[in-house]
């Protein structure tokens, strides 16, 4: 390897993927996405490179962090956000774009557990952390509670602003905010969905919590 | 033979929407693309006279910036033809945002720098940036007249006027504007976030000069239409296609929201000038109604169309209505939900509660006395109007009998004002013709292809309860191909027509499919559903195609479903008059010190005819509701006539309702169906749900505070 | 955006030296939520981000008998659901909890808080040069005193900018008095919070009192004295996250009825987080009822200047200062 993409064999093995099997890669850093996106890894799970940054720009740097639970290697630009690196870099695409300024919620995701702006997020400040993604949230084939909720309580329309919804949902449960309909109003309210779902979400994570045990 | 009553069934793409894996355009997965950014201009009208790209090439990972010597000239106008598409890059700057410049990188980042590279100058004219400003032109519209208003209103005995502004508001979805193409092997194939895939394949042709039969597009998910991303195409996507096919990569370019609040369509601010007189029993007898709105120079939102309701809602038999268009330099506005009826209904349903109040009488009683049977615009009979028993059923539903007429007579206990206020709104349904092909395999599987497009209101999920209903098929592998003209021609879906375009037309496929599989069988009796009868006589699939038009259509209007091309019949039919219907009432509480304004409670219950898929249905209407209330109270474009443009340009500073701004949404349908729009018996219901309920908080205002509003959106400053 | 280098030091000095090695225009960053938001927008184009979050010792939150300790680095969140501090400082728990979005209070500090820029929509939106603003570019104007003023400033203005100071929680520490902990090239020092905060005048691009290279490392805050009542009352556009239209951060002590000290600050209305002492001194020695909140109100606005569309913020942010002081007596106790 010669160049500054090259494809970084630190990269732990995951889920039962021998990561450095990917070392035909001309750049770029690599995982799973089969693992990132909480698809089942087997024998025959695909390990999709990541595509590697096409040009070097003037200040980047090797960012390695963990995302659905896999160790992420990958060189970025300074600049790039979280939800950028996401869509652009690691093919999640589940996290949404709809402000790309904080404002409107569609880009949650967790950063340690915390449910985080990922727009607003510089990606370089995820050095040695754990960030999940609406593909991490439930395992493969199945449906978190509030997800479930979600859908019996049709709590959506287009579906856009679902994914930063149903992140928010999750750990507005998990903070204990989810104790009244006035206080999941308030906790929710960063969450914009334009269809205007609202009545179903909040219903919708009035059922969540009690299946979660945290209503 | 339209349907007995729907079960409530679940969203059918909700799950691949829990689980983020539905994918809207810009989550379409392209190797090796290329990343785009527009440069808008930052003068409001003038001429572009220098660009400079040096700096913006000097950006590593910049490719390409593209200008307006790039692009073919525009396509000559075709006389009493289409609206031309949207024009590529130009250097007259006709609005502040316009874009002159394309900028292409490998990175997103590389993209975004470069844009804010390229140097621009210009040589700025004047301009007018609203509708009061000097330089507007001002265009009289079609005149809406029938009966005699002028001599009716000088005799009536009673009669209340008013002036009433609906301001400039954004869509603003939360999807923003997105276009990925890829030139590949003679073909472009766009995905973009549309509402109207074949309309956008002939503008993008058009724009280019290029062959429309080379051209896809594809929007399976729209994250949020609401007029925003339909009829006229966006100008954006023939700059991305043009990229495209000059680089020979794919390009893709999400468009940051404050610049689609510069090049997307608006709901232009408009005002609305009502004289309705009465008889003293409270009959309403005429009506003179003004209409002006702001335009651009070029614009075609029609100003007529204020007329659209307001003269049907009433049987009122006199009606004088005017429009006019104030041509300014702005970009040209266009359809937003409930376009014309949530302003001209704001204004006409505050007069009717004035008049109430002027006569001494109930609201929801003089409402009840004015409905009717007949279009008197046209003469002819409503194919149904069930008005009365929605305002009925909402009275119930609300306690309205409890209300007490004098404004400021309802407090709670603590201390706050309480205001309960009624409106209705009503809305044109129209209808729209339709392909669709209808395969059905032995192997279990089933693929339908139509045109419609998802944006939320459920068009997907109404066509799976119709074939589900009616076919025995395994609904895990029914696969429903729509917003992809490599399926099915698409018509652009809006103005309420989407179920009457997708639900009709699924009716026959299925009932075709029926017939088909009877032949087939010739009278053999075989167990199980129809993939295994197919399989059991050594079928491999059967596929059907049908087609169904509105009433009234002959059958060429398919043929401009080929093109792309809008083809809307409706709402005045060849012996009917078809409109939706809602009654809203809704409770305000009137903070007392503050004076800041929440809503608690709405009660909406409407006529749509037979409601196909009562959950989703159900959501929409919830969803018109929180629009309007977001209209009501919040919602305002601000431009600064200096500099022109749109100042509060993010969702910061433009506020649509939040969680917290929503309380309790109870939503009931009196679900009769229609005997003669179309054969699944069903009218329009996404425009219609916000209709009405606008003014019904304003009415709820006056109730509460004395305050009767002649201005949207009411904010804490008219209430202190 | 401009593009930066990116550096993440491990203790406030090497931050410090960082900067000093810098070349001009570094920036520290913590959250972001401000300043990465800004460079979006062109507005802020530092050649050098120093991401202090790494340093350690500085998200410490320490409730004393006296006073109250808060790291700089502590996120906005942890303070507005912090059990304790919503018992005994009902101002500042408030005022985060009605700040933002949840998600935006996980990521922002209360260190980085308190140097949130304007809101300004003159100031966000011409980084093309398309609107003059002394704030963005010292000397083109301000288009905002002619212009679309709603929700521009009624004290604190200048004849050079009416920008509003967005933030919620200084008001509520300039209500307590409180202090910050900062280093610097020079050393460590402290600041009461609200001299942290210049008046526009004739440099409204001078926002803040710090020097280049100083970093707040901490915020300290007097426990109000024993039965006194606070609160943080906002007013918006909306029901929630929202910038304020007119906010009030009121302490209020009473003995017996009257009123023996009362501390107001307001939000939303003002170029920097306002205290408004002639409110307060009113009210000494009185009962608290609508008609003397209301004209504690009133004395808070009575030298506000109001522009084209934003004089209602006068009635508005009186009714705020009246309610908030109502709310605050209920509370308090003798």
């Amino acid at each position: 390897m010669t160049d500054d993409h090259s494809v970084d064999d630190r990269v732990p093995p995951r889920n039962g993927l021998d990561l450095s099997r990917r070392d035909t890669l001309k750049g770029g850093a690599v995982v799973a996405a089969a693992a990132l996106t909480g698809a089942a890894p087997g024998p025959a799970a695909a390990a999709t490179d990541v595509a590697p940054l096409p040009s070097a720009p003037r200040h980047g740097l090797r960012l390695q962090t963990t995302v659905n639970g896999t160790a992420v290697s990958v060189d970025i630009d300074t600049r790039t956000s979280l939800l950028d690196l996401l869509r652009e870099r690691l093919a999640l695409t589940g996290a949404k774009k709809g402000c790309d300024h904080g404002q409107c919620g569609a880009c949650t995701v967790h950063v340690d557990g915390r449910r985080v702006a990922s727009c607003l997020t510089l990606a370089a400040k995820l050095e040695g952390r754990e960030v999940l993604t609406i593909e991490g949230l439930s395992e493969p084939g199945t449906l978190h509670p509030m997800q479930q909720a979600f859908i019996d309580h049709d709590a959506l329309q287009c579906g856009y602003c679902t994914p930063g919804q149903i992140m928010a949902a999750v750990a507005c449960v998990a903070e204990g905010n989810a104790t009244s309909p006035e206080r999941i109003r308030e906790y929710m309210s960063g969450n914009i969905c334009r269809c205007g779902a609202y009545v179903g979400i909040v219903a919708a994570i009035e059922d969540a919590a009690a299946t979660m045990g945290r209503g | 033979m339209i349907p007995a009553s729907f079960p409530d069934r679940a969203r059918i793409d909700a799950r691949d929407k829990v689980l983020g894996v539905a994918r809207f355009s810009a989550d379409v997965p392209v190797t090796g693309v290329l990343y785009a950014m527009m440069v808008p201009a930052r003068i409001a009208k003038g001429t572009l006279t220098g660009l400079d790209t040096a700096a913006a090439l000097r950006v590593p990972g910049v490719v390409r910036v593209l200008t307006e010597a790039d692009f073919p000239a525009p396509p000559p106008v075709i006389e009493n033809g289409p609206p031309p598409p949207p024009p590529t890059l130009e250097r007259e700057i006709a609005y502040r945002g316009q874009p002159v410049a394309l900028v292409v990188a490998e990175t997103l980042e590389a993209a975004i720098e470069g844009a804010a590279a390229v140097v621009c100058t210009y040589a700025a004219a004047p301009f007018a940036a609203l509708i009061d400003s000097e330089g507007g032109v001002r265009e009289m519209g079609e005149e809406i007249v029938f009966g005699d208003a002028e001599a009716t209103l000088a005799s009536a005995a009673v009669v209340v006027e008013g002036e009433f502004l609906s301001p400039t508001q954004h869509h603003n979805p939360i999807e923003l504007l997105a276009t990925t193409a890829v030139w590949e092997a003679g073909r472009l194939t766009l995905h973009e976030a549309t509402q109207g895939a074949g309309g956008t394949r002939g503008m993008t042709a058009r724009a280019l000069g290029i062959d429309p039969g080379v051209v896809d597009v594809k929007s399976p998910y729209v994250g949020g239409g609401f007029g925003q991303k339909g009829g006229l195409g966006q100008r954006q996507t023939a700059l991305i296609a043009h990229a495209s096919m000059l680089l020979g990569r794919p390009v893709k370019l999400v468009t940051p929201r404050g610049q689609i609040f510069h090049l997307a369509t608006y709901r232009p601010l408009s005002r609305h000038r009502i004289r309705l007189g009465a008889t003293a029993e409270g009959r309403m007898v005429a009506m003179q109604y003004d209409a002006e709105q702001e335009q651009s120079r070029h614009g075609i939102f029609p100003s007529a169309e204020y007329h659209e309701t307001t003269s049907r809602m009433y049987g009122i038999a006199n009606y004088l209505g005017t429009s006019a268009d104030v041509r300014i330099d702005r970009q040209p506005p266009g359809w937003m939900r409930a376009p014309h009826p949530q302003a001209s209904g704001f204004a006409m349903e505050s007069m009717v509660d004035e008049l109430a109040y002027r006569l001494g009488q109930d609201p929801v009683a003089l409402r009840l006395a004015n409905t009717g049977d007949v279009d008197f615009r046209t003469g002819q009979p409503f194919s149904s109007n069930h008005l009365n028993a929605c305002l009925e059923e909402g009275a119930r539903r609300f306690g309205w009998s409890s209300r007490t007429a004098e404004p400021g007579s309802m407090t709670a206990d603590d201390g706050s004002l309480v205001g309960w206020g009624v409106a209705c709104g009503s809305y044109p349904s129209m209808m729209v013709p339709a392909v669709a092909t209808l395969r059905i395999g032995a192997d279990g599987s089933t693929r339908y292809a139509a045109s419609g497009h998802e944006m939320g209101q459920g068009i997907r999920t109404a066509i799976a309860s119709v074939l589900l209903e009616s076919l025995e098929i395994d609904p895990e592998r029914l696969e429903i191909l729509i917003g992809d003209t490599t399926a099915a021609p698409q018509h652009i879906t809006a103005g309420s027509w989407g179920s009457a375009g997708a639900v009709p037309v699924a009716m026959r496929a299925a009932a075709r499919m029926r017939e088909a599989v009877a032949e087939l069988l010739d009278g053999r009796e075989i167990a199980g559903n129809l993939h295994r009868r197919l399989a059991t006589v050594r079928r491999p699939f059967l596929e059907i195609e049908v087609s169904e038009v509105g009433p009234g259509q002959g059958q060429d209007v398919l043929q401009a479903l080929q093109y792309g091309a809008p083809a809307v019949a409706g709402p005045a039919y060849p012996t009917f008059t078809t409109m939706s219907y809602i009654a809203h009432f809704v409770e305000v509480r009137v903070e007392p010190t503050t004076r800041r304004v929440r809503v608690p409670r709405v009660v909406s219950i409407v006529d749509c005819g037979r409601v196909i898929s009562p959950r989703t249905a159900e959501s929409q209407v919830r969803g018109g509701v929180v629009w309007a209330i977001g209209a009501a109270l919040r919602e305002a474009t601000e431009v600064d006539p200096r500099y022109g443009g749109y100042l509060n340009n993010d969702l910061a500073d433009y506020v649509v309702a939040v969680n917290a701004d929503i309380g309790a949404i109870d939503v009931g349908f009196i679900d009769q169906p229609d005997p003669l729009a179309n054969s699944a018996g069903l009218k329009g219901l996404g425009e219609v749900a916000m209709v009405g309920a606008s003014p019904a908080i304003a009415n709820a205002i006056f109730h509460a505070t004395g305050r009767r509003l002649h201005e949207l959106p009411i904010r804490i400053e008219h209430l202190l | 955006m401009h593009p930066f280098d990116y550096i993440r030091p491990a203790t406030p000095q090497d931050a410090v030296a960082a900067f000093a090695n810098a070349e001009a225009g570094a920036r520290y960053i913590a959250g972001g939520t401000t300043l990465y938001d800004l460079m979006k927008l062109d507005i802020e184009r530092p050649p050098l981000l120093i991401d202090v979050t790494a340093i350690a010792g500085l998200g410490e939150v320490d409730i004393g008998d006296e006073r109250l300790r808060v790291g700089a680095l502590v996120p906005m969140s942890t303070i507005a659901a912090d059990p304790d501090i919503g018992r005994d400082y009902p101002v500042l728990a408030e005022s985060l909890a009605k700040a933002a979005s949840q998600q935006l209070r996980n990521m922002a500090t209360v260190g980085g808080n308190l140097l949130q820029r304007t809101r300004c929509m003159y100031f966000r939106n011409g980084a093309d040069g398309a609107f003059p603003c002394n704030k963005r570019q010292p000397g083109s104007g301000c288009a905002a005193i002619d212009g679309l003023d709603r929700g521009q400033a009624v004290l604190g203005t200048s004849a050079s900018c009416t920008a509003v100071s967005p933030g919620d929680w200084p008001v509520a520490l300039t209500a307590l008095d409180a202090s910050v902990e900062i280093v610097g090239p020079a050393g460590a020092r402290r600041m009461l919070v609200a001299d942290l905060y210049r008046l526009p005048g004739d440099t409204p691009h001078l926002e803040f009192s710090l020097t280049p290279g100083e970093l707040i490392t901490g915020i300290e805050i007097p426990r109000p004295a024993a039965g006194s009542g606070s609160t943080y009352h906002k007013i918006r556009d909306r029901e929630s996250y929202a910038f304020a239209l007119a906010s009030a951060a009121v302490v209020v002590q009473r003995d017996g009825d009257l009123v023996s000290r009362a501390r107001i600050a307001l939000g939303g209305v003002a170029t920097r987080p306002w205290r408004a002492t002639e409110a307060e001194d009113l009210l000494v020695g009185q009962p608290l009822t609508i008609e003397t909140a209301l004209a504690a109100g009133r004395a808070a606005f009575s030298t506000a200047t109001p522009g084209h569309h934003n004089g209602f913020k006068l009635e508005l942010g009186a009714r705020t200062v009246a309610d908030a002081l109502l709310i605050a007596a209920e509370r308090s106790r003798t």
